[in-house]
């Protein structure tokens, strides 16, 4: 696990910089993605966990901050061939199977995109041969490759997404929501096709969604923003059985359980930012509390957690 | 208790260039006074179809009542003309939609989007109905209604939207409220804020509520009763306890097992395989069968009918006829049942009594 793929380094993307209406969409965050590990970034809409996704992909040029992608910076000047060869190795799952795939291409020329691009296939018969692959490993088969995406359900849409995704046989998949668009039935499929793909080749992930309890379920670890900000980074159990932040347990107070008992005696948490009274000389950043969970907090506030957590 | 909405063997098509789709096959229930009757299924199962055919609200060159009554009040509403329905919509029965994104008109000040049904069915003027407005804006939990009033849909959160759709639609004292996946655009902790707010209003104004949603988790929190519809029809229906802690139909095992708990372990998650049927030729038995690992051979050839578990719970599966073999559920859904007294599996302790 101590082989970290991925390095992010105060990250900050700002939108309309130097405007009235200047957004921090993402403000200062530093993380580190292990080469195996499913990271999970969960949130509310807004917090700035997709704009996260895309700036570490280089969808968006950040405002500052480095991402450092096996030691290489990511976001230093690159030549375009340098580019290639990195964008070769990180690839993203969309939220929306039904708006990012091109309607007017057969799945064959979708998933044979990246393929083409970097120049993987010797010949057009190496080239089918490897979108018949790809499409049987993610569950549809090669009969598929002559239809256009609106002859898929959604759930099958998100499998092509994962095969056009994984055509260049990248290391590092960003999930952005991959499952939020589709039916419960339909989800575990593909949550258990990502897990199994992970096993399979190795893959990093970094999963983001809004929907906690299938967060847990495939992720080692997971990051919780508030506003721009990570404010808690712990193991996924941890982070459940211990939450630390005050936004952490109100977020987690408000998943609805299939469970009706529970739910009858759930009691919800709000959060209000203003409880923390933080000043300039609180000094607030990311600090560790027990080995591997990390919480936004002051001086003050880390000094009692450390000695909440000392007694259990 | 007083039933307030009966449906009854309503069946209804879609007549499309592919063929007649048919969306409903022979759906019944009833709805009690007060109570909310949630209604389970995945796209396609036929559950907003069932809604919005309660309102009307269907294309009347495509959609067409095959069979059945929808009784209100001792009327059928699959009878009444447009104008007799439209004295029924927004006044008795009102709706709740999905995206609060889109279904607010975003040219009109919110207030008068608020006090137009009010104006619509209630003889008042526009003074006392702009006074009723600011009321309803602030039991949603607005604050600075009268400030509100005057805002346009642009200005408001997605949160603060669905307050409004919400205001809008009690604006009348509807006997039943319809909420069609209300808080599927939001996010959890608005979600949970939504839900009280229905929850406190129903209290308020005893209304009935139809709350339809895919997420198993708002059910358990707002349910009386569940409805679980697969391939347009009602598969299984009883109170919330029953199907949670006692499910019988296979489809409802798989539901309940696809969905991690907080404490399921690394283990493989339970995913139904395939894709729900084609209702432009439905399966001839139970429409289930086909991806159901519990399929009988008569499954296959007949539709099973309703098979009475208790007074309040029903199933519609041949494993419940008493020549059917023994079958054992899923294990997460063993442990369910292991908490219900009843069951097979009980195993003594916690005692759940209904609300």
């Amino acid at each position: 696990m101590a082989d970290k793929l991925l390095e992010i380094k105060n990250l900050k993307q700002h939108f309309n910089v130097g405007k009235a209406n200047e957004v921090k969409a993402v403000d200062d965050i530093s993380f580190d993605i292990y080469r195996g590990e499913t990271l999970g970034l969960v949130g509310e809409s807004g917090c700035g966990k997709s704009t996260t996704g895309r700036s570490i992909i280089r969808l968006y040029d950040a405002t500052s901050g480095d991402v450092f992608f096996e030691g290489e910076n990511v976001h230093g000047k690159k030549s375009k061939k340098d580019l290639k060869k990195f964008n070769r190795k990180m690839q993203m799952i969309f939220q929306d199977p039904y708006a990012s795939l091109n309607p007017r291409m057969k799945v064959m020329d979708i998933i044979a995109e990246g393929i083409d691009i970097h120049g993987l296939a010797k010949n057009a018969a190496d080239r089918k041969k490897m979108v018949f692959d790809l499409l049987e490993t993610v569950g549809l088969n090669k009969e598929h490759a002559n239809r256009y995406p609106h002859e898929f359900s959604g759930g099958q849409r998100q499998r092509l997404g994962i095969a056009r995704a994984l055509a260049v046989d990248p290391d590092f998949i960003i999930a952005d929501e991959p499952i939020s668009a589709l039916d419960v039935s339909i989800q575990a499929q593909v949550v258990n096709l990502l897990k199994e793909l992970q096993e399979e080749k190795g893959l990093t992930y970094l999963f983001i969604a809004h929907d906690l309890s299938m967060v847990k379920y495939i992720s080692d670890r997971i990051g919780v923003m508030y506003f721009g900000k990570l404010v808690e980074l712990a193991p996924a159990e941890d982070l459940y059985n211990n939450p630390m932040h005050p936004y952490t347990q109100s977020l987690l107070s408000a998943i609805p359980l299939p469970d009706p008992n529970y739910e009858r005696n759930r009691v919800r948490k709000s959060y209000d930012p203003a409880t923390h009274n933080y000043t300039e000389a609180d000094n607030v950043q990311m600090r560790e509390i027990t080995p591997g969970h990390f919480v936004q907090c002051s001086e003050k506030e880390f000094e009692s957690l450390k000695a909440a957590s000392a007694v259990r | 208790m007083e039933k307030i909405l009966q449906v009854k063997d309503l069946e209804l098509s879609f007549n499309t260039f592919g063929g007649e789709v048919k969306a409903i096959r022979g759906v019944n229930f009833d709805l009690y006074k007060g109570e909310t009757l949630a209604i389970v299924g995945e796209s396609g199962s036929g559950k907003s179809v069932t809604t919005k055919s309660i309102m009307r609200l269907l294309p009347e060159n495509s959609a067409e009542f095959k069979n059945g009554e929808i009784l209100f009040g001792g009327r059928d509403l699959t009878k009444l003309s447009d104008k007799e329905m439209q004295k029924i919509r927004g006044k008795d029965i009102s709706m709740i939609f999905q995206d609060p994104m889109t279904s607010l008109n975003p040219t009109m000040p919110i207030g008068r989007q608020i006090t137009e049904p009010i104006l619509k069915h209630q003889k008042i003027s526009k003074a006392e109905a702009k006074k009723v407005a600011i009321d309803l804006l602030r039991l949603v939990g607005m604050p600075k209604p009268e400030l509100r009033m005057k805002q346009y849909p642009h200005q408001f959160s997605g949160g603060q939207r669905q307050r409004i759709v919400i205001a809008i639609s009690l604006a009348c004292n509807p006997q039943i409220l319809i909420a069609d996946e209300p808080t599927t655009a939001l996010d959890v902790t608005i979600q949970a804020q939504i839900l009280e707010l229905m929850k406190d209003l129903q209290k308020k104004i005893d209304t009935s509520i139809i709350f339809i949603t895919h997420d198993l988790g708002v059910v358990a929190n707002v349910a009386d009763r569940v409805a679980v519809m697969y391939g347009g029809k009602i598969v299984e229906i009883g109170t919330v306890d029953e199907i949670f802690y006692n499910p019988q139909h296979p489809y409802t095992w798989g539901l309940l097992s696809s969905m991690p708990s907080l404490d399921t372990s690394d283990a493989k998650l339970y995913a139904i395989p395939g894709t729900p049927p084609d209702l432009l030729a439905p399966p001839k038995g139970d429409a289930f069968a086909l991806r159901s690992e519990y399929a009988l051979q008569i499954d296959m050839e007949q539709n099973p009918p309703f098979f009475k578990v208790s007074d309040t719970h029903y199933a519609a599966t041949w494993l419940l006829h008493p020549d059917a073999p023994q079958v054992e559920p899923p294990a997460t859904v063993v442990e369910r049942m292991k908490k219900f007294p009843g069951s097979r599996y009980y195993e003594g302790g916690a005692v759940y009594n209904g609300r």
